[in-house]
């Protein structure tokens, strides 16, 4: 054996079974605080309208939101299917454009000279200001909002996935071209991997940025979705259907991220951030 | 003809209109399998040296013949294993995936990868048969070096170029390392180029060292190592061993500026 001269991390069993026992318990003991916290919320609510009597179309109690919520939850749950494919599809959209303007401006800092302020162009329009342009030349359906929800998403992930593409280790560059390896050879082996890192963290962010571009799109002009049951119940001051709505959103943004965070962990067992919950 | 011949290499680097020559004049013969080391003060141009035999850089002027083809020529054929300073191993992959890496680019280059267990072999030969499936991030900074240079050897290029490999390491670390490419080399019998600035390790591995002055690069002297082999820890003792590192460090006194 020749490693008794080095420490590796491998090679503390001991340690690493106490660590990974401490990590579980952690996993576990970390489901019970957000939902002590959510509970506390929950009693909070109740007993402020309850005590203060205040005017349930100003802030329903949290026991009525609730069971408006179960008993209509077929009604919310199509709504929220709308939301969820329009703010996904558009994620997955904005996301490969991005992806693949990301590998051409990495690749030449012509085309990033020439692209990137229309990229710009686009993060710095106020989406809101653009979404009623979207709904009249694409009508109220789906399009609109997946353009809208794709539009959030695009920016931070070119952003990103350019970065990822090109900071890459000199030295890793250097060992790949002394084997005479192609472009594409070093796209695929070196800077697509680097990159990931990158795109998750973007990921992370957009996944619920796209289920706000969804319902901005539904604001502007819809028949369905989340977004248009806030709207309605706005107009017709029907307060507790329009905070049930909004749980709706806010879980359907726990869930997205989750999901991307999940992928992540899987992906990219190696990184070390993967083990981090930012 | 020589395995690896360089007439009259010339290099210079331009830096904001300004040039500094980095080799002058270089002349240079290797001989199939031989251990040569490069020894110099920092800023001599050996690493371009390196370069420009790898193919990395181009010389401006001069020519550089590797068995008798241009270095790039010989880059596309995969005659290289290039071992640089830092061991430039890909973290997302485990220590075995990143051995196999030379066998995964540039295929028109037409080898047989290796059976896995050639390459297990190898790893166990630098005392690292128990983590191939590790990540390399999770290997320290020798151990890492070590999986370079299983890489270089595995890879199946009979022309290694060794970048400063061991010089990140700690003394202690540094002089097992020596002593286990020194091992590795007696087994397979490739041709080594070993840039440098320890002169025990140039003694101690080398056929011959080739002494280069400081900049613009120039071979200043060069100094067959006729201990013999397989050399050993004993081997550092002796007087003739003491003696060769007198006379590199004699050399390369003579450049000092006090």
């Amino acid at each position: 054996m020749h490693n008794d001269d080095h420490e590796s991390k491998r090679h503390q069993p001991a340690k690493a079974k106490l660590s990974k026992r401490l990590k579980r318990l952690y996993v576990k003991s970390s489901f019970w605080p957000p939902l002590a916290a959510f509970a506390g919320l929950f009693i909070v609510w109740e007993l402020a309208t309850k005590l203060f009597a205040i005017n349930p179309i100003t802030l329903p109690s949290a026991s009525a939101i609730a069971i408006e919520f179960f008993q209509s939850f077929t009604f919310y749950l199509s709504h929220a299917w709308v939301t969820f494919y329009e703010a996904v599809l558009g994620f997955l959209l904005g996301l490969s454009v991005a992806f693949v303007m990301g590998i051409v401006m990495a690749h030449s800092s012509v085309l990033e000279r020439t692209l990137l302020p229309l990229a710009v162009l686009a993060n710095v329009t106020p989406i809101m200001a653009v979404a009623p342009l979207f709904i009249l030349w694409f009508g109220f359906g789906t399009l609109p909002k997946v353009l809208i929800a794709a539009i959030i998403t695009f920016f931070p992930m070119l952003i990103n996935s350019i970065m990822g593409f090109r900071s890459i280790d000199e030295n890793h560059y250097e060992y790949m071209r002394s084997l005479h390896a192609s472009k594409a050879e070093i796209f695929m082996k070196l800077r697509l991997p680097n990159s990931l890192p990158y795109l998750f963290s973007a990921a992370k962010t957009c996944v619920s940025l796209s289920v706000m571009g969804a319902v901005v799109g539904e604001w502007s002009g819809s028949s369905e979705g989340l977004g248009n049951v806030i709207m309605m119940s706005g107009n017709y001051m029907q307060t507790t259907r329009m905070f049930a709505a909004i749980f709706m959103l806010a879980f359907m943004g726990i869930v997205l991220t989750n999901v991307v965070r999940y992928i992540e962990r899987k992906v990219l067992d190696w990184h070390v951030s993967a083990n981090s919950w930012n | 003809m020589s395995y690896i011949e360089l007439t009259q290499v010339s290099k210079q680097y331009r830096r904001r209109g300004q040039a500094t020559e980095a080799l002058h004049l270089i002349d240079l013969n290797i001989e199939k399998g031989k251990f040569v080391s490069i020894i110099g003060p920092s800023g001599c141009g050996k690493s371009s040296l390196l370069r420009i035999i790898g193919g990395l850089v181009k010389q401006d002027c001069g020519e550089v013949l590797i068995n008798g083809r241009s270095p790039l020529e010989a880059q596309k054929q995969k005659q290289f294993g290039f071992v640089p300073q830092s061991p430039a191993l890909f973290p997302w992959r485990t220590v075995l995936q990143n051995m196999q890496l030379p066998f995964e680019v540039n295929r028109q280059a037409a080898e047989q990868p290796p059976q896995r267990e050639e390459l297990v072999k190898l790893l166990e030969m630098v005392g690292l048969g128990e983590f191939t499936d590790a990540y390399a991030k999770e290997l320290s900074g020798g151990m890492q070096q070590r999986v370079g240079i299983a890489r270089a050897f595995g890879s199946g290029a009979p022309i290694l170029l060794m970048d400063e490999p061991f010089s990140a390491l700690d003394e202690i670390t540094r002089e097992k390392m020596s002593y286990l490419l020194l091992n590795i080399w007696e087994s397979y019998q490739k041709t080594v180029v070993f840039v440098t600035h320890n002169i025990r390790e140039a003694v101690l591995l080398s056929d011959e060292v080739i002494i280069m002055s400081p900049r613009p690069g120039r071979i200043k002297a060069r100094i067959g190592i006729e201990l013999p082999r397989p050399r050993s820890a004993e081997l550092e003792e002796s007087e003739q061993f003491q003696q060769y590192m007198a006379d590199i460090r004699a050399y390369l006194r003579q450049d000092w500026q006090v």
